[in-house]
């Protein structure tokens, strides 16, 4: 009875470790070269997205400094118009 | 032996249930494919995206560079027909703005520390009164501005009126007229300015010949005489220098 439950247990572990190799031997996976090239552009990505997120601040910036030139510009437009009226010119 | 079979058993039990996160850890390739591809169209949308903000970010700039162009145009126009120079200007606007917020220390001054600064507020008062002539004035955005000065002025100026007191003493003892308290150094060092005292007390003053000792007079601030000062005074002189009226008239 004895000999009976061991051998089992061997068949049973056997099974389990074949199992386990069949899975894993039988599944395609990408080369090093192709982990590779995902990895860099999954790195590529990440910077782009940086440069943008750098851009994006440059460019409110630069509206910001435009709106603030616009306005000093119509003051002085409007300064200039007003004297010319005040001399009559 | 039994025990060497159960541990073996354990191992391979281990094994089986742990190979779904084996595998789920490893990339297939079709995942890979699918990252690639996932990642590409993600790169590609970031590269249209990144060039459209080098073109926009280009435009801005050239507006500004066209922005700064337009701005010295229009200066320069403005300070040619002001017939200034931009160190004019400069200097104009500084010392405007240097007045504003002297003027803005000031008031938050109580009636008593403000006292101290009399003679500052009469200089600034008249300096502003100069600066409104000035053809920076005709710029209507500075002129607003010189009128608020103004009004600041005034208002610390009326404090400094309300404050200013002096108590009269005897002719005996102090000699004490309008006029000789008018020409106190400590009054307005000027005689000529007596009216200002009796127009500002007109309460107790009816008659600028008749003050009594005791009294508290309030002193206004020191400038030149108003229009209605001046009015008042000059109907006194002409009241003195009239013959005296005919008994029974």
């Amino acid at each position: 009875m004895f000999k009976f439950k061991s051998k089992l247990m061997i068949f049973i572990a056997i099974f389990a470790f074949s199992t386990s190799l069949f899975l894993l031997g039988c599944t395609s996976r990408p080369s090093e070269d192709e982990l590779r090239q995902l990895n860099n552009l999954k790195a590529e990505v990440v910077s782009l997205e940086k440069q943008i997120a750098d851009k994006e601040k440059e460019k409110a910036n630069l509206e910001k400094e435009i709106a603030e030139k616009n306005a000093k510009l119509q003051r002085c437009q409007s300064d200039l118009e007003a004297v010319k009226k005040a001399l009559g010119q | 032996m039994k025990s060497k079979l159960l541990m073996i058993l354990i191992v391979a039990i281990l094994l089986v249930i742990d190979m779904p996160s084996v595998l789920a850890q490893e990339m297939t390739k079709d995942q890979w494919q699918q990252e690639m591809s996932q990642f590409t169209a993600k790169r590609n949308d970031l590269k249209a995206k990144l060039d459209k903000l080098n073109s926009g970010i280009k435009d801005l700039q050239s507006e500004s560079t066209k922005l700064n162009g337009d701005f010295t145009a229009c200066n320069d126009a403005l300070l040619k027909i002001l017939g200034i120079t931009q160190a004019e200007y400069d200097a104009f606007m500084n010392e405007l703005i240097g007045y504003e917020s002297r003027v803005n220390e000031l008031m938050r001054l109580s009636d008593e520390e403000l006292l101290k600064y009399r003679d500052e507020i009469l200089n600034m008062s008249g300096r502003v009164n100069e600066m409104t002539k000035h053809r920076m004035a005709l710029i209507s955005r500075i002129n607003d501005r010189l009128k608020k000065l103004q009004d600041n002025i005034a208002s610390l100026m009326k404090t400094l009126d309300k404050s200013k007191t002096y108590t009269v003493g005897t002719w005996a003892k102090d000699r004490d007229c309008l006029w000789n308290i008018a020409k106190k150094k400590d009054i307005y060092n000027n005689a000529w300015l007596w009216p200002k005292i009796w127009q500002g007390n007109r309460d107790k003053i009816k008659n600028p010949d008749l003050i009594k000792p005791k009294w508290v007079l309030k002193i206004p601030a020191g400038t030149e005489l108003t229009k209605e000062e001046k009015s008042a005074a000059n109907s006194y002189y002409k009241k003195k220098a009239a013959p005296p009226a005919a008994p029974g008239e």
